[in-house]
C-alpha cells in the first residue's frame, strides 16, 4: 500500500504551534498520501491532536509549511480546509438526535426546489441511499439519529462527513464509545474508503484494535515525531515504548485478591430499562468483569443494583442481607459506588475543584459538630491528590482543566473517600491515556487487597479479561455464563458475547 | 488576612465594582446620594429586599428559579395583619407563623419542582399567580392598614444606636453564609446545581435538596413579608409586586449563574444594594414609575446576559487558544464541548 512514487496528497514541513505555556508542537514534518491510513499515536497532550487540528483547519500553526498536492496552502478556518476536501470526524457527534439520518447527511444543505427553495425531499432522500449504498452503509435513512445506536450514529457521522466529497478523513478517537464488533465494523467502512483512493488519519488510545489497520504510524510524544513508519515494522509493544519513551513491563498490573465470600448476590434481576433476569455473585476482593456488546444490558444491570432504573423482579443480597435500593442515595449509603460511563454528563462537579469532587459522596466524615471542616477536607483531599498522583493544581482548578486520566482518577478517588464496599466501573478507562490507564488498574488492585469487590463494564475486551477473576457474558439482559477470565480470550468471549456459540 | 483575600477574590469584586460605579454615577447626579439620612433610607429599604434575595439565590444556585416570593409578600402581609387584627393573636406567634406558613408555601413549591418534576419557572409563575390571587381573597381584596403599635419598633427601633433592620440583616446572611459554605445541605445544593445527575450518582438526595433551598426560599420571603408588614404597618394584597425581580436580580447581578452552581450570597447582598441604590438615585432625580421599571428591567436583562456572555467569552477565548473555534458543522450538538482539554494538560 506504500506508495513511494505517488505524490503526497499532504505534506507538511518544520510544523510548530505553541499555546500559552506549552509547546504543542516543535518542527513535525509529515506526509500523508492518498489511499493511506495513517495512524497517530501518542498520550495525551503529545501533539497528535493539535496536529490533526491544523490540518483541519481548526488551528494555526506558528511556523511551517502545509503543502496540497505540492502547493503551499494557508487552511486559516475549518472551510477552507473543508474546501480542499478535509472532513473530521470527533468523538462527540454532531448530529441532531430529532432529524433522520437523510437530514442530518444534508443538514445545513438540503435540496431546494421552486422559488421558494422548499426541501426537496425526495431528491434528499435518493441521495442519501445513494451514499449509504456506496459506501456500504447499513443504516436506514428514514431512522431517526437518536434511535440508533451509538456505533450506528458514528457510521452516520462518517457518511455526513464523506456526502461533501472528503479526500482525506479525520478521525479522532472515533471507537471510544464501540465495542469490538462494531469497531470492527467501522474499520471495514476504513478499509473501503481507502481502497478508493481517501486518505485516512486516525487518532486512537485503542493501540490494540487499530494498529493492525493502519498502513503508517506516527508516534507523537512531547509535541515532537518521534517516529513515523510503515505499520508493518513496528508491534504494539514497540509502539506503547515510542509513545512512553520508556519500557512498559506489563499493560495489565493484575493482582489476585479474591476471596471465597460473597459480597454481592443477584438473583433473577429484573428491570424495565432492559434486565431480564440477571445472577450472578461478586465475592470481596474480586473483579467480577461483565462482557458483552453495547446494548446487551451491561450498563442497564448497574443502573438497576444502584437504584436508578426501579428493580422490577428478583433479589440483591448485599453483605448478607437482601437489599433493594430505591434511589443512589440508599444504594452510596448502604456501600455501593458506581463510576459512570459518561464521566462529564454524570460523574464530574466542573462547578467544584478537584477536592470537592473527591469529598462529595461522604461528607459526613468533614463533619465537625453539624459544620464541614475545611481544614480537614483539605488534608484529607490533598492526600487523595498525592496518593493518586493527580497534579496539585486541582486544588484551586475546576477539574474541567483536568486530563481525562486525572478527571478519572478524581471520580475513582471519591469512591474510595465513600470507603465502598462494592464499586460498579463503568468503562473506566474510555479515552484515557496509557498512563492513566495503567494508574487505574493500580486502584483496582488497591480496592481489591481491601476486600473491595468491583463489578467492571468495559468494552476493551483485552482490558476486561486481564483485569477480571472471572467474567460474565451478558446478552439480552442475561448473565448467559460464567467463565474463568484466564479461560477466555478475545476470540471466545466475541463468541459468546455475540451469541456465535463455538 | 483571609477574610480580605475573599473580599477582593474576582467573584465579589465585580459586583463591588458594579456597586460603586452605581453609587458614584448616582452621586454625581444629586447631592443628596451622599446625606446620612439617604444613605440609612438606602440601607432600610434594601434590608427587605436583600433578605429575600438570599432564598432567591438558593434556588437559583440549584438551577431553578423562584417567581413567587412577591406575591408571597402579599399573601403574608394580609394574613399577619389579619392574624393580629381579627384573631388578636400574640405578636411573637404571628411571626413565627408568618414565617412559617412562607416555609410551607416554599415547600409547595420545592415539591412541585422535586418530585412533581414540572420546571420550576413554571411552578413558580403559577404559584405567582395563586398567591397573590389568595391574597385577594381576604377584606374584600384591600389593604389593612393601621394593624397594630407594636410592629413599628420592630423595623425602626434600635438596639444601642443600630437600627434593628441592619442586625437582621446580618443575622440572616450569616446563617446563609455558613448554611451556603460550611454544611453538608450547603455543599449538596451546589452539587445540585453545578450537575444534577452527578450529585445523583454520588448520592445526595437530590430531590430533597430541591426542596430545602425552595422552602429557604419561602422562608425568606416570610420574614421579608414581616419587615414589610412592620415598616409600613398594614397588610396589602399589592405589596412585594416585582420585588421578585429585584430579588433575582440581586443574585444576578452578584454574579450568580442562572444555569446553577455557580454564586455566592455575600456578592447576593452586594447586588442587592446596587439594585436599591439604581433605584435610590433615580427617586432622587424624580423619575418617574415608569422609566425606573424600564431601568430595572434592563439593568436585570443586562446582568443576565453577562452570565450567558460570561459563558461564551471564556469559551470563544478558550476555543481560540485552546481548542480552536468551533468546527464546522457543529450546529447542535457542541462537538467540541466533551474534548479533551489536551494542551491544557501539560499546565497542570
Amino acid at each position: 500500500m506504500q506508495g513511494v512514487t505517488r505524490r503526497p496528497l499532504w505534506e507538511v514541513r518544520n510544523l510548530s504551534k505553541g499555546f500559552p505555556g506549552v509547546r504543542a508542537l516543535n518542527d513535525v514534518s509529515v506526509s500523508i498520501y492518498p489511499g493511506e491510513i495513517h495512524a497517530l499515536v501518542g498520550e495525551n497532550g503529545s501533539g497528535k491532536s493539535t496536529f490533526a487540528k491544523i490540518l483541519s483547519g481548526v488551528y494555526q500553526p506558528d511556523s511551517g509549511e502545509i503543502l496540497y498536492e505540492g502547493t503551499p496552502v494557508r487552511l486559516v478556518d475549518p472551510h477552507v480546509a473543508r474546501r480542499h476536501g478535509v472532513a473530521q470526524i470527533y468523538q462527540e457527534f454532531s448530529l441532531v438526535r430529532t432529524l433522520s439520518v437523510a437530514e442530518n447527511v444534508f443538514l445545513g444543505r438540503l435540496p431546494g426546489r421552486g422559488a421558494l427553495s422548499t426541501v426537496d425531499w425526495p431528491t434528499m432522500r435518493r441521495r442519501a441511499v445513494e451514499l449509504l449504498d456506496a459506501f456500504g452503509i447499513r443504516v436506514n435513512p428514514d431512522a431517526v439519529v437518536g434511535s440508533l445506536s451509538v456505533a450506528e450514529q458514528q457510521l452516520v457521522e462518517i457518511a455526513k462527513a464523506l456526502s461533501t466529497d472528503a479526500r482525506l478523513l479525520i478521525l479522532d478517537e472515533p471507537t471510544t464509545a464501540l465495542d469490538l464488533q462494531e469497531a470492527e465494523r467501522l474499520h471495514d467502512l476504513i478499509r473501503r474508503l481507502a481502497a478508493r483512493g481517501t486518505a485516512i488519519v486516525y487518532i486512537s488510545h485503542r493501540l490494540r484494535e487499530f494498529l493492525s489497520l493502519a498502513d503508517r504510524i506516527t508516534v507523537f510524544r512531547d509535541g515532537e515525531l518521534v517516529e513515523s513508519r510503515p505499520a508493518s515494522e513496528l508491534d504494539l509493544n514497540g509502539v506503547v515504548r515510542l509513545m512512553l519513551g520508556v519500557e512498559v513491563k506489563e499493560h495489565f498490573p493484575k493482582e489476585h485478591h479474591a476471596l471465597d465470600e460473597p459480597l454481592l448476590e443477584v438473583e433473577g434481576l429484573e428491570s424495565d430499562a432492559g434486565v431480564n433476569g440477571a445472577t450472578f455473585t461478586v465475592h470481596r476482593g474480586e473483579v467480577f468483569g461483565l462482557g458483552g456488546v453495547i446494548g446487551s444490558g451491561r450498563t442497564e444491570i448497574a443502573r438497576a443494583l444502584f437504584g436508578v432504573d426501579p428493580v422490577s423482579a428478583g433479589t440483591i443480597r448485599f453483605e448478607g442481607r437482601p437489599v433493594r435500593f430505591g434511589s443512589p442515595h440508599d444504594a452510596v449509603v448502604a456501600g455501593l459506588g458506581l463510576v459512570t460511563e459518561n464521566r462529564k454528563a454524570d460523574g464530574l462537579f466542573f462547578n467544584f475543584a478537584g477536592i470537592p469532587n473527591i469529598t462529595v459522596s461522604r461528607l459526613q466524615l468533614l463533619l465537625n459538630g453539624p459544620f464541614l471542616s475545611p481544614g480537614r477536607e483539605r488534608r484529607l483531599g490533598r492526600d487523595y491528590l498525592k496518593r493518586l498522583r493527580i497534579p496539585a493544581a486541582a486544588e484551586s482548578k475546576s477539574v474541567q482543566f483536568l486530563s481525562g486520566g486525572n478527571q478519572q482518577k478524581c471520580v475513582i478517588a471519591r469512591w474510595l473517600h465513600a470507603g465502598t464496599r462494592l464499586l460498579v466501573l463503568d468503562e473506566p478507562t474510555q479515552g484515557i491515556d496509557v498512563g492513566a490507564k495503567i494508574e487505574v488498574y493500580h486502584l483496582m488492585n488497591e480496592l481489591t487487597s481491601r476486600g473491595v469487590g468491583i463489578l467492571l463494564i468495559s468494552s476493551d475486551y483485552p482490558e476486561l479479561l486481564a483485569m477480571s477473576d472471572r467474567v460474565g457474558i451478558v446478552r439480552e439482559g442475561r448473565v448467559v455464563t460464567i467463565e474463568r477470565a484466564d479461560s477466555l480470550n478475545d476470540t471466545s468471549l466475541i463468541a459468546l458475547a455475540s451469541g456465535a456459540q463455538a | 488576612m483571609n477574610a480580605l483575600r475573599r473580599l477582593l477574590a474576582p467573584s465579589l469584586l465585580a459586583p463591588l465594582a458594579a456597586l460603586l460605579l452605581a453609587s458614584a454615577a448616582v452621586s454625581l447626579t444629586t447631592s443628596r446620594f451622599l446625606d446620612p439620612q439617604n444613605l440609612l433610607n438606602i440601607s432600610l429599604q434594601v434590608s427587605i429586599v436583600s433578605i429575600m434575595a438570599i432564598g432567591s439565590t438558593m434556588v437559583i444556585l440549584t438551577g431553578g428559579i423562584d417567581l413567587s416570593p412577591g406575591s408571597m409578600v402579599a399573601l403574608l402581609t394580609m394574613l399577619m395583619a389579619l392574624f393580629i387584627t381579627q384573631d388578636q393573636l400574640p405578636l411573637a406567634l404571628v411571626i413565627v407563623l408568618v414565617i412559617l406558613i412562607g416555609s410551607a408555601l416554599g415547600a409547595v413549591n420545592g415539591a412541585l419542582v422535586a418530585y412533581g418534576r414540572i420546571p420550576s419557572f413554571i411552578v413558580t409563575l403559577a404559584t405567582l399567580s395563586v398567591f397573590k390571587g389568595w391574597a385577594f381573597l381576604y377584606n374584600q381584596g384591600a389593604p389593612i392598614f393601621s394593624v397594630s403599635p407594636l410592629l413599628d419598633p420592630i423595623f425602626y427601633g434600635r438596639v444601642f444606636g443600630i437600627p434593628l433592620p441592619f442586625i437582621y440583616v446580618l443575622v440572616c446572611f450569616a446563617v446563609a453564609y455558613v448554611l451556603l459554605n460550611y454544611t453538608m445541605a450547603g455543599r449538596a445544593i451546589y452539587a445540585v446545581g453545578g450537575n444534577d445527575s452527578a450529585a445523583r450518582f454520588s448520592g445526595i438526595n437530590v430531590r430533597r435538596t430541591r426542596m430545602l433551598a425552595y422552602t429557604m426560599a419561602g422562608a425568606t420571603a416570610g420574614i421579608a413579608s414581616v419587615l414589610m408588614a412592620a415598616r409600613l404597618d398594614s397588610g396589602s394584597p399589592n405589596y412585594g409586586s416585582g420585588m421578585e425581580l429585584q430579588a433575582i436580580g440581586a443574585a444576578v447581578i452578584g454574579g450568580a449563574s442562572l444555569s446553577g452552581g455557580y454564586g455566592n450570597v455575600i456578592a447576593t447582598l452586594i447586588g442587592a444594594l446596587t439594585i436599591v441604590v439604581v433605584q435610590n438615585g433615580l427617586n432622587l432625580n424624580a423619575v418617574p414609575t415608569s422609566w425606573q421599571l424600564i431601568t430595572l428591567g434592563a439593568i436585570i436583562a443586562f446582568a443576565v446576559g453577562l452570565d450567558s456572555w460570561r459563558v461564551q467569552i471564556v469559551g470563544l477565548v478558550r476555543h481560540r487558544f485552546k481548542r480552536g473555534p468551533r468546527p464546522v458543522g457543529a450546529t447542535v450538538t457542541d462537538i467540541t464541548a466533551g474534548q479533551e482539554p489536551e494542551v491544557g494538560k501539560r499546565q497542570d
